[in-house]
């Protein structure tokens, strides 16, 4: 007499969705992780690179801002992992004594970018901070 | 006596190879993808908080810095030693000594005068090495870089110091 006959097809069936329910899961969660990890040394490397642009046109007097090429000036080589990229500098006049300087970094085919703004007010020539 | 048991078909072992084939499929398209990015990431030092100490403490001192003397007490400025003189809260300057001679580490040393009123260090760090660093505008400034083990340059960062008169 036959005592053990196996399982069923439905059991099979409902162990295997669970077994890949899980796994997806697992696998999905580990890609997530590397797309996140991915993105945060992208944006580590262009927040360096905006903040050492930042230090120049923080220092360009104040009346020689709008004449600046609107282009980094700053060693980019800490960008080399994110080429192809492009870098932009933004000046808006809010007011007479008052500019919006907004430093751009965008990569990924433009999809990824990274700001940082300053802004200058006329001091008149001093260095006062 | 009767063998009950009969093994699997065919079919039933080409089926479990080829689930198991598409997961072992997945498990590589996702790894290799890891493997690409480590290759053109170098290392987030940044998210390391020993270094993001260094880098903040070193951001200030530079930031008060009036003047960088050539050596100070057997230390000499190089790129693995930077000597600044530095302004404090109190209005009074300090010298400092950052010495990153010892690979994976960095010691700060503040000076009142001759006499050592402060030693820091902190451990499991990167390469570093300090330069100059002229700005398109005129100013100098200090240059601290970082590489990994695989040379990529980790860590660049120029930081200026604020004009004292």
């Amino acid at each position: 007499m036959r005592k053990s006959r196996g399982f069923s097809l439905i059991e099979v069936m409902v162990a295997i969705v669970i077994l890949g329910i899980v796994i997806t899961t697992t696998i999905s969660m580990f890609a997530e992780r590397q797309k996140r990890l991915k993105q945060a040394n992208e944006t580590i490397l262009a927040y360096q690179a905006l903040a050492n642009e930042a230090e120049i046109w923080r220092r360009i007097d104040f009346a020689s801002l709008d004449g600046q090429p609107p282009v980094f000036q700053s060693d980019l080589t800490i960008l080399a992992p994110l080429a192809p990229y492009t870098t932009a500098v933004r000046i808006d006049t809010t007011r007479p004594d008052t500019k919006n300087i907004t430093l751009t970094v965008r990569w990924s085919s433009a999809q990824r970018t990274a700001k940082l703004g300053i802004v200058r007010v006329d001091t008149g020539g001093s260095s006062l901070w | 006596m009767v063998n009950d048991r009969r093994g699997y078909t065919l079919l039933e072992v080409v089926v479990s190879l080829a689930v198991f084939g598409i997961f072992l499929l997945i498990i590589a398209v996702v790894t290799a993808d890891m493997r690409a990015n480590e290759k053109r990431y170098p290392i987030n030092y940044m998210a390391h908080p020993e270094v993001s100490a260094v880098m903040a403490r070193m951001r200030k001192d530079i930031f008060d810095t009036k003047y960088y003397p050539a050596e100070f007490q057997g230390y000499q400025q190089t790129p693995k030693t930077l000597i600044l003189y530095t302004l404090k809260q109190t209005g009074f300057g300090n010298t400092v000594v950052w010495d990153f001679r010892t690979s994976g580490e960095v010691h700060r040393k503040e000076f009142n005068a001759t006499e050592l009123t402060a030693d820091w260090a902190a451990h499991g760090l990167p390469d570093f090495t300090i330069g100059s660093y002229t700005l398109t505008t005129g100013q100098d400034a200090v240059r601290i870089s970082a590489t990994d083990d695989q040379k990529r340059l980790a860590i660049d960062e120029i930081f200026v110091p604020r004009p004292h008169n």
